[in-house]
């Protein structure tokens, strides 16, 4: 990471994991009210946060991504009831892994985001982004 | 005019083949619940609404109570996907709309005849001046029209233009017109439409339809707080009521859910709640019901969202009278520290500098002190009043309404109207909260179920495919073995997606990858044009892997599976990619940085639709037979309601008489006669042809799954001897077990003869009135629980048990009309006389019943002291101790779940509440349904109920139930989990990860290396999530549609390989 922070034509790539319930809808509501936001997060589409894989995490990685975020319904408001604390406890085991390998468990996030907050959705695309612009590329490219 | 009612009316022909059609007016949640069900039951079903979009009252609340979500997406089994605010299921999406539903909005009724069966409507549909079919959505009309106007939807807390849309997802998926005055008529959003989708010289319609019943859910209004200028709401800035909070308090609301003082914008930190702003007064005499718990719930909203915020509701009593309300109520005291003080504030004054707000009221427990007090911002918690239509409704289709001008109704037919063939149901018919209104809805629908039962599934639809459809598709091509061969379609969505993203550089880029072998643009993919483009190409190419570049996954893709179908190829070889959403309309001051992500989704979407694979869902017919347990008024009205709609009943009551509580209920307050309602029901299901009555009786297994469950009963003989079991084979359960009155040693009752339980009482006024005429004093106490219960670690059975008081009003009045001089005293926590009910309250105060209010610290003392009974009680307000002798105390006994709940609920795999009720698949959305699908719950085995809840919650079922009776054939699966036996080493993590408790271990199944016991998901009951997927330590597990190789082969993190 010896480029941190100089490298001007870096673009961080962040891979964003959505349920198709709150996490895909505040994403097509911050489309519906024209927020914007940085066009380096790119969204992969799960049936429910429950779905995240710590392995699609690590592969994310692994195949290039700078970054990585899962977006879901907020807490207790989960479309599979609790789907949302299963992906979020799958989070919290990939950054400790990622931690240990050295890559850092501050380039993943989890977002518990309302279908209605397109606002929100916007703001972490951006502070994601921000984020991982400071941290520099993924090491393992 | 419409005829009056005459004889009961149980089954029509259809002489005129209109009876299949049913309207449903009002597009709220209690319509649209009505609708899908009926719908489903293959009726045709006319939805009108008056505003232009579904969703009504419930679409702008954004948390409800007592479970703080928004989950409307949760609404109903089928879990299609995404939030459908504000309707409550994909079933009304505009792309994946039921066949069965005819949507008018922006429509009315203006006139009415006929009779049941066969209604004529007149209907007025006002224009919209834009045509939904036409619109995308681009929004260019709204940024063009110069009109600023306050949005109706935030409560006038943010603006909108003439040309709108109500909400971002607001169903018809359109934008609207408000062509009042303030609309200048410039033509110039007609200018700027890129389809020309706008006519603003549209006209209104008027149509004249025939329908053979009619559901009304035409809802309520709000009170209108200016008439109580006391609480100056409009003239400060800071006094905001209920409705308006909520806005703020929402996630989708003008502040995206920060509270905030309209003076200001600055976060409150003192809020005042006002209960009963138009609720138990002179003039608006009834409870509104709901005040109460969403008062909490604000309070708790707040709590969560301002860092030590004070709340304090001032109220008069808190009613929590519904499941896990009261939980609900203790935990915004102890865990948030919402403060409630029990009084009326006189008068709100403002102070001019700081905006804050100065209420004047008098201190509980010291009646001389009046205070004054500051707060930031007060909210006014306003009542429910009749909807605005409803004079007007009740004239056009001769229905009564009552004095309160809620539509009237006969306490053991809550569900009919005063006219023969049209229901009511919801806030229409008394105020009342989302589950009773989902429940008055499901009902309602089965009355006309009932009404309509010769064209019950006559109107077909199919859930073969994940969106639903009338259409009997032709041969499915199989292309099971050929390689990929994809088609893409790019979406100029002109100019949403082509003014932003490189269209042509984007088909150029597509066309180039390996696996496509045809890439064009389309116009407008949703239009007629662009879908007759589609299936061409697919015939022509030979394509069996599609992938559509356009918009929202949620909004269009059962658009697009359709099309895919129609052409011939299983609609999961479609893929969609959002490059208006998430790029174009996002992205748009950096067009190429843009059209590289449109590029980059592509790809993974091209990648993804390789790897998809057909998926077919299983089918079965469903037994046309339904098993009811539990024999009271609830299972007793289900198994008529079923029967008389054609299908077979087994009804299995553990006793040896039918009946239940009702047996014990000998007049009700509202005065009829529950014994002729018991009779009449007894003698109808023993009458009844396709009814058989299992008595002395119960379930004691169940294996299967919905449409196919088989059921052992066992029979105990009437004298001594060997039970018999008989297996029955059934589509659906419903579980109507009841309650009863808790028993123990409290109180003396046992030893003290004086000393009897509210059931008792009953049974010595109507049997031996001349023994309580001689009476000069009864005490009753109210809500007696098990003592366990008043221990603190049992907060919850500490539960309200709903109809005793109203039970307490109802023998007091008698007692008073026996001997007026006879003193009745009243112990209690709360008075809990929700809705109408408040009149007997009012009636037994003015009849001179004394009200004593206690609390857990001041438990009354009941002692005998030489052969007298004697109570003692310290008396908050007075702060003395009351001491009464009493000819007689009776005991206001909790309702608690019959013994063998528990055992029930293990035999049918279903939860229970921790009151120990069972427990439904949503406390809001769901009341009547179990997660399991294809098992129901009414009556009081869900929560203590009047007999007219307990009706119109068992018809509730029976509607649900049919429309699985109904169904020819019934679809199961889907994209769901699917175990591989040869990697599972059964280790139960699966079944632990479930967050409904699908997978289980099963003997049979042989695991890997041949072991016994293996993981297995019945396809009929998994809903989907790939929870079991990501945790499974063999990845024994895989979610179809979202395989791992489905997911990992897009790529995920490659994003730079396909950069120019």
């Amino acid at each position: 990471m010896s480029d941190q922070g100089h490298n001007k034509t870096y673009e961080p790539e962040i891979t964003v994991f959505t349920c198709i319930y709150c996490g895909y809808m505040s994403a097509d509501t911050a489309g519906a009210l024209r927020l914007q936001y940085p066009p380096n997060v790119k969204l992969i589409r799960l049936p429910c946060t429950g779905k995240t894989d710590v392995g699609y995490i690590l592969r994310a990685f692994e195949m290039g991504a700078d970054g990585v975020y899962v977006v879901g319904c907020p807490i207790g408001n989960c479309h599979h009831v609790r789907g949302n604390e299963r992906g979020q406890a799958r989070v919290e085991r990939a950054k400790k892994l990622l931690d240990e390998i050295g890559l850092g468990g501050e380039r993943l996030n989890i977002f518990f985001v309302s279908g209605g907050m397109g606002a929100t959705f916007a703001h972490h695309a951006e502070e994601m982004t921000e984020r991982i612009r400071m941290l520099g590329p993924n090491p393992l490219k | 005019m419409l005829g009056r009612k005459s004889a009961e009316v149980v089954g029509i022909d259809d002489p005129n083949g209109v009876a299949g059609r049913v309207m449903v007016v009002g597009g709220g949640v209690g319509g649209m619940r009505a609708a899908i069900d009926l719908a489903e039951a293959g009726l045709q079903v006319i939805l009108v609404e008056t505003t232009p979009s579904l969703g009504g009252r419930v679409a702008q609340l954004g948390f409800m109570f007592p479970t703080h979500d928004c989950v409307l997406c949760r609404g109903t089994s089928d879990h299609g996907y995404g939030c459908t605010r504000p309707a409550i299921s994909p079933a009304f999406m505009d792309y994946n709309l039921h066949p069965n539903i005819e949507l008018l909005t922006n429509t009315q009724i203006i006139g009415a005849k006929g009779q049941a069966g066969d209604f004529t409507i007149q209907l007025r549909q006002h224009p919209r001046y834009v045509k939904v079919e036409r619109c995308t959505n681009c929004g260019l009309c709204a940024v063009a029209c110069p009109v600023f106007l306050p949005s109706g939807f935030q409560m006038g807390m943010s603006q909108r233009k003439a040309i709108y849309k109500s909400a971002p997802r607001a169903i018809p998926d359109a934008y609207v017109v408000d062509k009042g005055p303030y609309c200048e008529d410039c033509g110039i959003c007609v200018d700027v439409c890129p389809t020309q989708a706008i006519d603003l010289n549209e006209e209104y319609l008027n149509r004249t339809v025939q329908v053979g019943a009619v559901i009304l859910a035409i809802g309520y209004s709000l009170t209108d707080v200016t008439s109580y200028e006391e609480y100056g709401w409009g003239r400060h800035l800071n006094v905001v009521h209920s409705m308006e909070y909520e806005r703020l308090a929402s996630r989708s609301g003008p502040t995206e859910g920060i509270v905030v003082r309209p003076s200001d914008g600055q976060m409150p930190h003192r809020i005042a709640w006002l209960q009963c702003v138009g609720s138990r007064d002179q003039k608006y005499p009834y409870c509104s019901s709901i005040c109460c718990m969403y008062a909490a719930k604000e309070a708790m909203l707040a709590k969560q969202r301002i860092p030590d915020v004070e709340c304090r509701i001032f109220m008069m009593d808190e009613r929590a009278f519904n499941k896990e309300f009261n939980a609900y109520y203790e935990r915004s005291k102890e865990t948030f520290g919402v403060e409630y003080v029990r009084c009326r504030v006189s008068s709100v004054k403002e102070d001019p500098e700081t905006k804050d707000l100065v209420l004047r009221y008098m201190r509980p427990n010291s009646p001389e002190q009046i205070v004054e007090e500051r707060f930031n911002m007060v909210v006014l918690s306003v009542g429910t009043q009749p909807p605005a239509q409803a004079k007007a409704t009740a004239e056009a289709l001769g229905i009564e309404l009552n004095p309160y001008g809620f539509c009237e109704t006969d306490k053991f037919a809550p569900l009919e109207t005063s006219q023969p063939g049209v229901y009511v149901c919801g806030t229409f018919q008394s105020p009342k909260e989302i589950a009773e209104t989902i429940i008055d809805a499901a009902g309602a629908a089965g009355d006309v179920m009932r009404l309509m039962r010769a064209d019950l599934g006559k109107k077909e639809s199919s859930r073969e495919y994940p969106f639903i459809s009338d259409i009997h598709f032709g041969e499915e091509r199989d292309v099971s073995g050929d390689p990929p061969q994809v088609g893409v379609f790019v979406c100029d969505c002109h100019p949403s997606i082509d003014s932003v993203v490189d269209t042509e550089a984007l088909t150029r880029y597509a066309a180039k990858l390996p696996e496509v072998v045809h890439a064009a643009r389309v116009g407008y993919a949703c239009f007629d044009e662009g879908q007759a483009q589609i299936e061409e190409a697919i015939e022509h190419y030979q394509l069996n892997r599609l992938v559509i570049a356009g918009c929202s996954h949620r909004t269009h893709e059962s658009l697009f599976q359709r099309t895919t179908r129609q052409a011939g190829l299983n609609p999961y070889l479609m893929e969609m990619v959002n490059i208006r959403e998430h790029c174009a309309w996002v992205h748009s001051a950096h067009p190429q940085a843009a059209t590289r992500k449109a590029k980059e989704l592509l790809h993974g979407g091209i990648q993804r639709a390789c790897a998809m694979m057909p998926i077919h869902k299983g089918s079965l017919n469903p037994a046309r037979r339904a098993l009811i347990i539990g024999g009271g008024v609830a299972g007793m009205t289900a198994a008529l309601s079923i029967a008389d709609s054609g299908y077979n009943v087994t009804l299995v009551e553990q006793s040896a008489e039918l009946g239940g509580n009702l047996r014990h209920v000998y007049y009700v307050a509202e005065g009829q006669n529950p014994q002729r309602l018991l009779r009449d029901l007894v003698n109808r299901v023993r009458g009844h042809e396709r009814i058989t009555v299992l008595a002395r009786s119960q379930m004691i297994e169940q294996t299967g799954s919905v449409g196919r469950f088989n059921s052992v009963v066992l029979t105990h003989p009437m004298e001594a001897g060997q039970a018999i079991d008989s297996s029955v084979e059934h589509a659906v359960t419903i579980v109507a077990t009841g309650g009863e009155e808790w028993r123990g040693d409290v109180y003396l009752l046992g030893t003290n003869r004086q000393v009897i339980t509210e059931v008792e009482l009953e049974d010595h006024i109507a049997h031996r009135p001349e023994a309580i005429a001689e009476m000069t004093h009864v005490v009753m106490i109210q809500c007696v629980h098990a003592p366990d219960a008043l221990d603190s670690s049992y907060q919850a059975a500490r539960y309200c048990s709903r109809i005793c008081c109203t039970n307490s009003m109802k023998n007091a009045i008698r007692i008073k009309l026996l001997n007026p001089s006879c003193q009745v005293t009243i112990l209690y926590k709360n008075i809990i006389t929700y809705g109408f009910r408040e009149q007997y309250y009012t009636e037994a105060r003015r009849r001179g019943v004394v009200f004593v209010r206690y609390d857990d610290t001041t438990q009354p003392l009941v002692q005998e002291v030489n052969g007298h009974l004697r109570i003692s009680l310290q008396e908050p307000i007075l702060k003395r101790t009351l001491t009464f002798e009493p000819d007689l105390l009776t005991l206001n006994m909790a309702i608690v779940p019959p013994q063998g709940t528990a055992e029930l609920a293990r035999i049918l795999k279903v939860p229970l509440s921790s009151e120990g009720f069972f427990m439904e698949a949503h406390l809001k959305m769901r009341p009547m349904d179990f997660m399991e699908e294809g098992i129901f719950v009414a009556g009081m085995a869900h929560y203590p109920k009047f007999i007219e809840e307990a009706i119109a919650h068992a018809q509730a079922t029976a509607g649900r139930a049919i429309t699985i009776l109904a169904k020819q054939p019934l679809y199961i699966g889907g994209s769901i989990a699917v175990v591989d036996q040869a990697k599972c080493v059964g280790c139960l993590t699966c079944t632990r990860t479930c967050p409904v408790g699908i997978p289980q271990i099963r003997p049979g199944q042989v695991g890997v290396g041949g072991i016994v016991g293996a993981a297995y998901i019945d396809p009929a009951l998994c809903q989907g999530c790939g929870s079991c997927t990501g945790e499974c330590p063999a990845k024994a597990i895989q979610l179809l549609n979202y395989t791992d190789e489905q997911i990992l082969v897009q790529g995920l993190g490659a994003w730079a390989v396909v950069a120019d």
